[in-house]
């Protein structure tokens, strides 16, 4: 296997506000440069959109890295460099819009709540109650249009993913999987734990603002 | 207009896509060969970026009350016309009042676009006519065409001219190009043997969101990755080591390991397998991938 791109030093964590090496560049197909952005991801993010660069056709931000896809043909240029190694306060924690999302949990709205709640050594009513009670911030966006990765999850409620994912779950549906909570945009399949429904529409194509929720947002659950 | 009398498998309307909304969770989509419907496009006055049918494995039967310019490529399906005349691939087509197309069978490959002068006039959904099935939005109704469909079409500009276009020659053969992936020191000695040295089937369950691949399993270690951006060509190994290619409307973020990325410059052939179909890969350097150019399609008048 021959491969040109640099073999990264597993032991550089990129440092929140620091430039990351060259060592934390990867190539995905060779359009995709994926770039470790440590706990900096959506101002670099938002630092790389402001540049208008005209070589990248799309940044896609998750926790911790980002994926830049560049334009057929395109190369990295000089600038595009440059911007990715000028250092950068870390991401604010509360910077995004503040939503409220009120959720029915349990019962056929959230099928996996009591399992969840055994597996977590709480009856239905705290489990609820601690799920309820945290902000949550929006990591990133994924899998579906508009479906929010949230940070805060209290560790006591995270659960590994469903060993076979349900063939088809509502639109709406708030789940739990791993360390993260999400909600999910629209029905189809799904391999985290459901445990409530909300009627807030996360995405819809025709808005102005098609998601919801944005990377950086805040969110409340507030039970009904 | 174009009227749907029988549906085919899967006819989506398709444009070039939506680029640049992956934060949103939003893939491009749009065609899987763009450059083919681009060439169906020019065959009859069009944009490159006016909307076409993309159609899979087998086609619709449309009617064209007002007649209609039209143009065929990609895969060569089975196909008549009821006014008896030849239908050609990589042409200009002209369909007469009344006339009906009738598309059969992929009889190689798996997906044909069919192009119609002034482009399908479907409202645009974030910049774009493209349907993006598993989103159900864009295209017709956010889903594949049903018989008793009407479509209307924009009107045409300019003069029609009758034209031929020669398709880049590909080599038809099951070797796919790739370079290695972000991940691929997870894969130990065996799971690297098994994808680049065995034969996958293209499994029935494959779609515009992923080809999914039967044959050696590949083997990697057992570690909770983080979910990270991806893009159309990269290969994801879930925990069962049956290989994934995600297609054009696949996730933008995805959480298995990523073994390889089929190169650009191999994408459109992506789109003309079809279940069953024997993959192989082989690596080839990160910059000579970034050096080849997208192949050119050719274009004569007709006399």
């Amino acid at each position: 296997m021959q491969s040109s791109e640099k073999k990264p030093n597993p032991r550089v964590k990129p440092k929140s506000g620091q430039p990351t090496a060259l060592a934390a560049w990867r190539w995905v197909s060779d359009r995709g440069l994926r770039v470790a952005t440590g706990d900096a991801t959506l101002a670099r993010y938002a630092d790389l959109l402001s540049r208008k660069l005209p070589e990248i056709e799309d940044v896609i931000p998750t926790d911790g890295s980002l994926l830049l896809i560049l334009r057929r043909g395109a190369s990295i240029s000089a600038e595009l460099s440059a911007a990715l190694a000028d250092p950068l306060a870390a991401t604010p924690k509360t910077s995004g819009t503040l939503h409220d999302i009120a959720v029915e949990y349990g019962g056929l709205a959230g099928p996996d709540l009591p399992a969840l709640a055994e597996r977590a050594g709480m009856d239905v009513q705290t489990f609820i109650y601690r799920h309820a009670a945290v902000e949550y911030t929006v990591a990133f966006l994924g899998f579906q249009p508009g479906f929010p990765y949230l940070h805060g999850l209290p560790e006591a409620l995270h659960a590994p993913r469903r060993a076979s994912p349900r063939v088809r779950v509502a639109a709406g549906s708030v789940a739990i999987g791993g360390a993260y909570c999400g909600i999910y945009p629209a029905g189809g399949p799904a391999g985290w734990h459901i445990i409530g429904r909300t009627a807030a529409v996360l995405f819809d194509p025709a808005r102005q603002a098609p998601a919801l929720l944005m990377p950086g947002d805040r969110v409340r659950f507030v039970p009904e | 207009m174009i009227e749907v009398q029988r549906a085919g498998l899967c006819d989506l309307v398709m444009d070039l896509g939506r680029p640049g909304r992956g934060a949103l969770g939003v893939p491009a989509g749009g065609a899987a060969d763009p450059a083919a419907l681009a060439a169906a496009n020019r065959l009859v006055g069009n944009d490159a970026v006016a909307a076409g049918l993309e159609i899979t494995l087998s086609g619709p039967m449309l009617r064209f009350p007002a007649g209609g310019v039209a143009a065929l490529t990609g895969a060569r399906f089975a196909a008549t016309r009821s006014s008896g005349a030849a239908v050609t691939w990589n042409e200009t087509l002209v369909l007469a009042a009344g006339e009906t197309l009738s598309l059969g069978q992929a009889q190689e490959g798996c997906r044909c676009w069919l192009a119609l002068r002034g482009g399908l006039a479907v409202p645009q959904v974030m910049v774009s006519r493209s349907t993006l099935l598993p989103a159900g939005f864009g295209g017709h109704l956010g889903r594949a065409l049903q018989a008793g469909d009407a479509l209307p079409c924009e009107p045409g500009a300019g003069e029609v001219r009758l034209l031929r276009a020669h398709p880049p020659s590909g080599e038809p053969d099951a070797l796919l190009r790739v370079v290695a992936g972000p991940q691929v020191s997870l894969f130990d000695d065996a799971g690297l043997a098994a994808f680049f040295t065995g034969t996958y089937r293209v499994d029935a369950s494959s779609d515009r969101r992923g080809l999914r691949l039967a044959g050696p399993a590949v083997t990697h270690a057992r570690v909770e990755l983080a979910s990270q951006g991806v893009l159309p060509g990269a290969v994801q190994v879930p925990p069962d080591g049956r290989p994934i290619i995600l297609g054009w409307d696949g996730p933008v973020t995805g959480g298995y390991p990523v073994i390889a990325g089929v190169i650009s410059a191999d994408l459109p052939r992506l789109a003309q397998l079809r279940p069953g179909d024997a993959v192989r890969f082989v690596t080839i350097e990160l910059a000579t991938a970034r050096e080849l150019a997208a192949a050119q399609w050719e274009f004569e008048e007709l006399g």
